[in-house]
């Protein structure tokens, strides 16, 4: 059984398409990233995932129920953090988890229980018997995501959950995600900082325009779509270096002003021998020398760029 | 525990604060102890049915109504401010549906409304006490007044809070309706006496019947024009109910 398991669903206002046709699987006790540009079709799509709104066609099976048919059977089972702020604005920070737990029936004792560990692991405690209206927008957004926690689920979704918080809150969520990840959790994650999801996503999907143009492991992603490298080659002269290696194929070249050579190149490997070769024909000495992985945020925009051009391309 | 009492229980703690008990206590103390003792040197005497009532009795009594119907204004802040600050979503991805939300928030009112009527009794007491005639149905006429009277302000409470999208629009439109509720009723002043256009106002707001039913109830008066009242009250009641549940069930997310 898979977590979410979802085959041609499409959303349509009107005449326009927010989500097209879409196939997904989720597998459970994983992290499952959900990338795309602005206006993508990531929180319609959220948004379907978690009930709140019905699809215009297609099937979806959160946790093996039928989403269609039973969507409050799935809503016992889920945490959802929304993108948008939730809170009340007139309660504490510790009687918000309070009440969040009593809304979602859990246990007096346990509730108890649950708030004192998610204030110290929320670094929440110093701003316990603070109003909401009163908090940051960081320290709000924590409140939010911790408050999730106060119940037990299966499958938890959280769209940009790390958005306003500072970089050490950031990484203190995304490892108290990891844990609870080993625990059996399954996420479905969305974000747009796309070091998050290298971190923490054992799978990715990338959606544009409302259709998924990728879905893979952020390493198989890189396989397939990550052949440009860029490498850093440091040299001890520069004089006449551009003429000496400017006949190079498959390669774009920077020179900058203290001895650095960047180079791009789909073909990183015969280029980089190519140019060794000539470097050392010429008794120039390299003192160092770097080769930048591809990362996921180049993965991405090239997918999302490739995408656009084949939607645009005529016939399209 | 049902998901209803939950929801309850969750909208009693966010909107009963100090400030809003205290508001609905004084405020009507207010009209009660100094404009019911300030205006009867202008009002000494009120007919109603076959009864005199001293002003400060009819106020007292007048402002029972008035503050259930003050007091379910909460109801539109609850909605709204679920709207404004993303609770409202985030309680429908929970395990709730919508018609328990829309459920909850009429239990609420109708608490509130049950316990503002109370307090106001209460605190009234003395001054309507002389001249009180309690009988069988000054009970059930009371309880349904408050009820009734709590659902339909509340739904139009309800109905403004889910068609407005900004806070200031939200304010005035809600202080103008309900000022309008409050002044052009017989919570205040009786009906005769008053110009015949604004008599006949009064008979256009849904106060000036749930006030009425009050009065009949501890003044131990009732007729067949008491009875019409609670009829149109009750459909009145029901009719906006429908319509904010509707509007409710159709809000965009």
């Amino acid at each position: 059984m898979y977590g979410i398991e979802v085959n041609s669903l499409s959303k349509s206002y009107g005449n326009f398409t927010a989500v097209d046709g879409i196939d997904l699987k989720v597998e459970q006790g994983k992290i499952f990233g959900f990338l795309g540009p602005n206006g993508a079709g990531k929180t319609t799509t959220m948004k379907m995932l978690t009930t709140l709104i019905p699809p215009s066609s297609g099937k979806m099976s959160i946790l093996g129920i039928d989403a269609i048919k039973s969507p409050l059977e799935i809503r016992k089972k889920i945490g959802v953090v929304l993108q948008q702020p939730s809170y009340e604005p007139t309660l504490s920070v510790e009687k918000s988890l309070e009440k969040y737990g009593m809304m979602w029936n859990v246990d007096k004792k346990i509730r108890k229980n649950r708030v004192e560990e998610l204030l110290v692991a929320f670094d929440l405690v110093d701003i316990r018997k603070k109003k909401n209206d009163d908090l940051s927008i960081g320290q709000r957004r924590r409140v939010q995501v911790a408050r999730e926690f106060m119940h037990d689920m299966d499958l938890l979704f959280l769209d940009e959950p790390t958005v306003g918080l500072d970089p050490s809150a950031r990484r203190g969520l995304l490892d108290f995600i990891k844990g609870k990840v080993k625990d059996g959790l399954t996420i479905f994650f969305t974000t747009h900082i796309l070091e998050e999801a290298e971190y923490l996503c054992d799978d990715i999907a990338i959606i544009n325009k409302g259709k998924i143009i990728a879905v893979d492991t952020p390493d198989e992603l890189k396989n397939k779509f990550g052949r440009q490298k860029t490498i850093k080659i440091h040299v001890g002269q520069q004089e006449n270096i551009s003429s000496l290696l400017d006949g190079i194929p498959d390669c774009t070249m920077e020179y900058d002003t203290g001895c650095i050579i960047t180079v791009h190149s789909s073909q990183s490997e015969q280029v980089l021998q190519d140019i060794l070769k000539i470097l050392a024909s010429n008794h120039i000495l390299v003192e160092d020398l770097s080769v930048v992985p591809t990362s996921l945020e180049e993965i991405f925009l090239s997918v999302v760029k490739n995408s656009n051009e084949s939607n645009n391309s005529p016939g399209q | 525990m049902n998901p209803i009492i939950r929801l309850v229980n969750r909208n009693l703690t966010i909107s009963l604060n100090m400030g809003f008990v205290i508001w609905q206590i004084v405020f009507p103390l207010i009209y009660i102890f100094v404009a019911g003792f300030a205006y009867t040197a202008l009002i000494h005497q009120v007919p109603f049915g076959n009864k005199t009532l001293d002003y400060p009795a009819f106020i007292a009594t007048g402002m029972i109504g008035f503050n259930i119907m003050n007091s379910t204004l909460i109801s539109g802040v609850i909605i709204w401010n679920d709207r404004r600050h993303g609770m409202f979503e985030q309680i429908l991805v929970g395990p709730f549906t919508r018609a328990q939300y829309i459920l909850s928030n009429v239990y609420t009112i109708g608490i509130i409304g049950l316990v503002s009527a109370a307090m106001i009794t209460a605190v009234g007491y003395p001054l309507f006490f002389k001249q009180v005639e309690f009988n069988v149905l000054t009970v059930p006429l009371v309880v349904f007044a408050s009820i009734t009277g709590s659902i339909l302000f509340g739904s139009i409470a309800s109905i403004i809070s889910t068609r407005l999208k900004s806070s200031e629009g939200f304010n005035v439109v809600i202080n103008t309706v309900f000022l309008f509720f409050a002044f052009v009723s017989t919570a205040f002043y009786p009906a005769q006496g008053a110009p015949p256009i604004l008599s006949t106002a009064f008979y256009f707001n849904p106060l000036t019947y749930l006030v009425d039913v009050v009065r009949a109830g501890i003044f131990g008066y009732f007729n067949g024009m008491v009875a019409t009242e609670m009829i149109v009250l009750g459909i009145g009641a029901a009719v906006l109910f429908l319509v904010a549940t509707k509007l409710l069930s159709k809000l965009e997310l």
